[in-house]
């Protein structure tokens, strides 16, 4: 460890006793050298010393490593012997160590949250190297904005919530089944959901499945089977989740379970009712190639093993309309009388399996599927070449059942294309060199020719499967077909496609075409938040980190849900999900976030703002028309506060006051030369950080304040810096549209724009000292950039307008134009509406000004 | 020949401006593109006349930053085809047509099209009416058209810059003709 | 209802008789045209190659004609209407561009603002006057079968134009339906007729024409029925050049649709039309539709129970 370095160990601690006038408060502040990470540039005894005139501290001790274990046991033994209620380390990002001080303080027997940090590394002696007077400077103001604030935190309760020991599954494709089963085989209970009358998804339906080519149900088969064996698996078909409330580790869940007409465990399976049904139905499982009855079983392995009746088609379950099938039933399975029901499950977690939609080919009609019968699906070519099918197997074409001699496989039908869907879908490629070698296989005559853009056979074992397409004499064309014709005697196929490798157009003819078809997102109407991407596919908490994780504590997802996959990345997201949820069951407690608004009753105006601000539904009304904050579900983001009308919403260790406070502190100074910066804790925050890290040097004018979404930052605190004299504010979040961490903070936050720049045209404040800037972590150039670029902002001294400041908040000022809405009075002055407008096409071109600028 | 003077090195210097610019936003539309294909298998001309590839069009701007020179772009039928089919929202007819703007603007637009101009200018319609054509009307009991003023339609002309590139052609036409 | 006429250049002095058509059918729908001092649209490829500024300026020109008139612009030729259209998108899109526009058309004192809206006589038909409408006023139905090509420049850009689908247009077929006409679907039925390219390289134009008829003979139809007289020029003359060149024998009569329309709906003089047509057609009689009715009211009688 560092701290043997004999010289650094003579430059030791310091400490000095400071009175104070508070004996309620004792506040420690630690500032750190950081070896000379921060020593070299900022003179540390100075910032002791000016600590120790701060209100409320009670103790000050310099350290070389705060961070190493010497340095925290010394905070440990401060908080024993000097009897300190609040801790504030000068020294690093709070992003990089807040969490270890929280922890050193908790075991010195204090409340982790009465613990923060000043940063005055990243911040300030790695970004103004350069600049060691002003750099100290900054950090005594650091450490005041850090001490203020400290002053008015409150202890936060850790609280936990206990588990339900059972999963929701919804969705019983392989996906859900695989996640059920080893949730089930982990010894949980699993409730698992199903929409259709059998489980298995879209997987049940295909022939064979890549890359080995080997029969679809016949490995799904055995798997369906152990979910509904299984003793742990309470399997739900013809159901939807109707409802479900609650929060993480106490979801109450509400299912509605459709009709079946059919007693699962009296039906035998037999078939006998089929034979007398008189009505047809197109077939779903066979792609309306075909139909089946009214009773019907989707496929022979359908689990559960039973028959059900489509209400819509059915004539009537009574002797006068049809009942044939009750009449022919031996074992009275067909129940009549039966309705949908509502079922009420209790669970933990609940893991979103709900999959994807075959793209819809009639959504591309230059292919023409629909107006000509020999272009085919590829879900229509697995059941036309699958022995189960309707053709027994045999490949026929639609138009007069002949075995077509030439077939062509179009690719990315429904994928990357605006007009469906822009992605990948990551299975078309592979799935069009199975078709191909299906065809092959059971008809080595045909000509097959593949029309690719870019062939991605990006799995293992697939490229093995291209060689040997290759090897059976496939033909593989580079050009995505631009239109399909249909002779009109024979209906045979015209294709035409530029070969891109050679620049030639062919015009060729095929028996038959099969559209590779790509998946169309379904997520997004299950009956909790979770966001989802423009095209219906549900968006994990982090693309890298947590991949199966939402963003709604408890929920997780998996398979065709989240993207379009294939079978095998489907089953390990699957067991992904299982074991992150298996985590939360196992452990039994949940911990709740500690930082969750609270509504100050008192304070309430009861208008309900703050629900339409919260994206996790935390925020709910009860009979008595109070608004109460469900803890569990709070992430704490603060958006609802920044919109309160009466700032009535208290955001624990975000308070308006402890805010405020910083903003006076940070100002006290040479205000007109100050930048009062906001920054999001998980993009802005640590874009600055990262601009430290790079040691992108900068001016110094910069104090930035922390919160933890850019929702938080209400109007008030631009008022509240500009009123003081600050020289510029800058508001800065997570990128639009979708990158804010608690999904739409940054939205609501640049809705507040045209209110504070309106209020500070009416107080003669230039447009370009507020800013409003997206910076992610990544982002630290930018960062650097805005802060020179407001640097100079700022050295233009603001005009002498102070005292006509308009004390009147931001918000009340701006109803004045809804009023004069519903003013119906003729309008006596049009020519005063035309002024405001001109000034309002002034306004936004300076503003124009100032994005140029960037 | 005439000699260059200060004020004609002044207005070269605006149009290859002009030029410039014109080309930068080309090379902004023509970014997305994939080079799939299917514009081309959608061309109708490229069907039997394969210099005229609209894909390879856009990829010389992609690829190479230049408006293709060979000019392949004036058999374009602006059937809008290829633009209602990219599956990038690549405007491929619009590009096309910046494309001929450009060349023309550097005095390479074909006769045909100089002289579509000219009768617009001279005419304000480009279809030539003769007195057989009036007859006709009249046979069939058709109103007579009100005209617009020749010269309106020659004010219009010239502010909008067509004029200058009807004379860069012209002056080109001549260039070839000597040559 | 009242519209500003825009016949456009190739059919005024080039088809007038398909102009004769639509002057013919007008006033028995309520419509009255008015005739405006317009200029050429202007031709959207040649034109619009040569200088945008000029294009968009020409045609703010004409459309704020009929802005002034207080009237929406009725046309007649796809070109025109997508020429007109396209500019009107354009302008109304882009402040900018409208007010460079309206700079340069200050020097002759008119001023584009947006007011007024464009029609073809397609949408005119079928979306404003309706199948039904139409339909009640067909007293000789044509029985002939008919392949239709509602032209390029009328179906795309879909996005902008919405006259019909650009990939499967249905619109003109059931349009000819209404005649009692039977439409053939086809090979390229949105394939472009060659009329694009015709004066920069005919070979190449002429070859595309080829194709399109080439598909269009698959089915033998009767005759071509367009809504568009540059394409109708394309195909009635053009199949001739077509036939010299390549050596083959198409010989199809051609139609503009409310020539169609106006004999369908026993409207006089319709021979003055027909005469005008290089390849003729000898269209089956057929008796007065009130005949027909009667016979369809007393058979449904008969079979009904």
């Amino acid at each position: 460890m560092t701290t043997d370095d004999p010289k650094e160990r003579s430059a030791g601690p310091s400490q000095v006793e400071v009175s104070t006038t508070d004996p309620e408060l004792r506040i420690g502040v630690f500032p750190c050298k950081c070896g000379k990470n921060i020593g070299a540039v900022v003179d540390i005894d100075d910032v002791a010393e000016y600590a120790k005139t701060l209100p409320g501290v009670a103790h000050v001790q310099v350290n070389v490593y705060t961070c190493a274990d010497p340095g925290q046991r010394e905070i440990q033994q401060a908080i024993a012997e000097h009897g300190l209620n609040r801790v504030v380390v000068a020294s690093c990002s709070p992003t990089m160590h807040e969490d270890t001080f929280r922890k050193t303080v908790k075991a010195a027997g204090l409340n982790p949250y009465l613990c923060i940090m000043a940063n005055i590394r990243e911040h300030v002696s790695w970004v103004h190297q350069h600049n060691p007077e002003e750099a100290t400077q900054k950090a005594k103001d650091l450490v005041a904005m850090a001490v203020a604030k400290a002053a008015t935190l409150q202890p936060q309760p850790e609280l936990d919530v206990p588990v339900t020991q059972a999963a929701l599954v919804v969705g019983a494709g392989v996906a859900g089944m695989q996640a059920s089963l080893d949730l089930a085989e982990a010894g949980f209970k699993v409730h698992l959901i199903e929409k259709q009358p059998t489980i298995g998804g879209i997987m049940a339906i295909l022939d064979k499945v890549f890359p080995q080519n080997d029969c679809s149900i016949c490995i799904l088969g055995p798997k369906m089977v152990d979910v509904a064996k299984h003793p742990n698996i309470n399997l739900i078909t013809m159901a939807e989740v109707e409802s479900v409330s609650g929060y993480v580790g106490n979801f109450e869940v509400r299912v509605k379970q459709r009709a079946r007409y059919v007693d699962i465990d009296a039906c035998t399976s037999c078939g006998d009712c089929v034979e007398v049904c008189p009505v047809d139905v197109p077939s779903r499982t066979d792609q309306s190639l075909t139909w089946q009855k009214a009773i019907q079983i989707p496929f022979p392995q359908a689990v559960p093993s039973s028959y059900f009746v489509d209400p819509d088609a059915c004539l009537g379950m009574d002797l006068i309309r049809c009942g044939k099938c009750i009449d022919r039933c031996e074992q009275e399975a067909i129940v009549p009388s039966d309705q949908d029901k509502y079922i009420d499950l209790d669970a933990g977690v609940i893991i979103l399996a709900t999959g994807f939609k075959p793209a819809e080919p009639s959504k591309i009609p230059r292919l023409g599927w629909g107006r000509y019968p020999n272009v085919i699906t590829s879900l229509e070519f697995e059941r036309l070449i699958n022995a189960a099918g309707p053709t027994g197997g045999s490949l026929v074409r639609p138009s007069d059942l002949t075995k077509p001699k030439s077939v062509a496989i179009a690719q990315c039908v429904g994928s990357r294309d605006i007009n469906t869907r822009s992605g990948c879908s990551n299975f078309c490629c592979a799935e069009s060199v199975k078709c191909a070698l299906l065809i092959k296989e059971h008809y080595p005559d045909t000509e097959v020719s593949i029309f690719y853009q870019d062939l991605r056979m990006h799995g293992k074992y697939f490229e093995d499967q291209y060689q040997k397409a290759r090897e059976e004499g496939i033909k593989f064309i580079r050009g995505r077909v631009g239109e399909i014709q249909q002779y009109p005697k024979t209906k045979s196929l015209r294709v035409s496609v530029e070969d891109t490798t050679h620049n030639k157009l062919l015009l060729e003819d095929f028996e038959m075409v099969i559209l590779s078809m790509g998946a169309e997102g379904v997520s997004g109407n299950f009956p909790i938040p979770i966001s989802c991407t423009s095209d219906s596919f549900y968006i994990e908490s982090h693309p890298k980190l947590r991949p199966v994780d939402t963003s709604s504590a408890g929920v997780f997802i998996c398979g065709g849900a989240e993207s379009p996959k294939d079978i095998r990345d489907s089953v390990i997201q699957a067991s992904a999900a299982a074991g992150r949820a298996g985590i939360i069951l196992q452990k039994g407690r949940y911990p709740i976030e500690a930082l969750s608004a609270k509504i100050k009753q008192d304070l309430c105006s009861r208008c309900g703002t703050c629900v339409s601000r919260c994206p996790y539904g935390a925020i709910s009304q009860d009979g008595t028309g109070k608004f109460t904050v469900m803890g569990a579900l709070c992430q704490a983001c603060g958006t609802c506060a920044g919109d309160c009308p009466k700032d009535a919403i208290y955001m624990p260790n975000f308070t308006t006051e402890q805010i405020e406070a910083q903003i006076k502190i940070a100002l006290q100074e040479d205000p007109g030369n100050k930048i009062v910066a906001f920054a999001c804790a998980f993009c802005s925050y640590r874009g600055s950080d990262l601009a430290g890290v790079s040691r992108m040097q900068h001016p110094t004018n910069a104090r930035i304040i922390r919160s933890m979404c850019s929702g938080r930052y209400s109007t008030k605190f631009a008022q509240k810096a500009f009123e003081l004299g600050a020289g510029a504010v800058l508001y800065s979040g997570c990128h639009l549209p979708s990158d804010c961490h608690f999904q739409t903070g940054n939205h609501w936050m640049a809705k507040r724009e045209p209110r504070i720049r309106a209020w500070m045209k009416r107080n003669n404040i230039e447009d370009e000292r507020f800013r409003i800037e997206w910076v992610t972590a990544g982002e630290g150039k930018k960062w650097q950039n805005i802060m020179t670029e407001m640097a100079e902002v700022v050295k233009t001294p603001r005009q002498q307008i102070v005292p006509s400041v308009s004390k009147k908040p931001i918000d009340e000022k701006s109803k004045r134009p809804s009023k004069a809405k519903t003013d119906t009075r003729p309008k006596t002055k049009p020519k005063a509406k035309s002024k405001t407008k001109s000034r309002d096409t002034k306004k936004s071109a300076s503003k124009r000004k100032v994005t140029k600028k960037k | 020949m005439l000699v260059k003077g200060r004020s004609q090195k002044r207005s070269d210097d605006m149009a290859d401006d002009i030029q410039k610019s014109k080309l930068d936003a080309l090379k902004k539309t023509a970014r997305p593109c994939f080079q799939c294909g299917i514009c081309t298998s959608s061309c109708p001309v490229f069907r039997v006349a394969p210099e005229l590839n609209p894909r390879v069009s856009v990829d010389s701007i992609i690829t190479k930053g230049e408006v293709p020179r060979e000019g392949n772009e004036w058999l374009c039928a602006y059937c809008l085809m290829c633009d209602q089919r990219c599956p990038m929202g690549v405007s491929l007819a619009e590009i096309l047509m910046e494309i001929k703007n450009i060349s023309a603007r550097e005095g390479k637009a074909p006769p045909d099209v100089i002289e579509s101009a000219e009768s617009l200018m001279a005419d304000g319609c480009l279809s030539p009416i003769s007195s057989r054509s009036d007859k006709k009307r009249t046979e069939l009991g058709l109103p007579d058209l009100p005209k617009a003023d020749p010269a309106d339609v020659q004010k219009l002309f010239k502010a909008t810059g067509a004029f200058e590139v009807l004379e860069i052609n012209k002056a080109a036409q001549q260039e070839e003709a000597a040559e | 209802m009242k519209y500003a006429f825009f016949p456009g250049c190739t059919m005024a002095y080039r088809l007038p008789f398909a102009e004769k058509s639509v002057r013919m059918i007008a006033p028995k729908f309520d419509i009255e045209l008015v005739d405006l001092p317009f200029t050429c649209c202007p031709e959207p490829n040649a034109i619009r190659a040569m200088s945008d500024d000029t294009w968009i300026t020409f045609a703010a020109r004409n459309i704020a004609l009929a802005e002034k008139e207080g009237l929406n612009i009725l046309t007649a030729c796809a070109g025109c209407h997508e020429s007109l259209s396209l500019a009107k998108h354009e302008l109304d899109a882009s402040q900018e561009k409208k007010e460079m526009v309206n700079g340069i058309l200050k020097n002759v004192d008119v001023e584009y603002k947006g007011t007024s809206s464009i029609i073809h006589v397609h949408q005119l038909l079928f979306d404003e006057v309706g199948i039904e409408t139409l339909s009640t006023k067909v007293t000789r139905p044509i029985p002939i079968k008919v392949v239709t090509h509602s032209g390029c420049h009328l179906l795309r850009p879909e996005r902008i134009l919405h006259v019909d689908d650009a990939e499967v247009p249905v619109k003109l077929d059931l349009l000819c339906e209404a005649l009692g006409m039977e439409p053939l679907d086809y090979m390229d039925k949105t394939m472009c007729c060659g009329a694009g390219v015709r004066k920069t390289n005919s070979v190449t134009s002429y070859a595309v024409l080829r194709e399109k008829l080439t598909s269009m003979d698959m089915v033998e139809p009767q005759a071509i029925v367009v809504f568009c007289p540059t394409c109708f020029i394309t195909f009635e003359s053009g199949q001739r050049v077509v036939n010299r060149i390549f050596g083959t024998n198409f010989m199809f009569p051609v139609f503009y649709y409310t020539e169609l329309l106006a004999l369908a709906m026993g409207l006089p003089d319709t021979d003055l039309l027909l005469d005008e047509h290089r390849v003729k057609i000898d269209l089956p009689k057929t008796k007065e539709v009130q005949d027909k009715a009667k016979v369809d009211l007393g058979d449904s009688l008969a079979s009904s129970p």
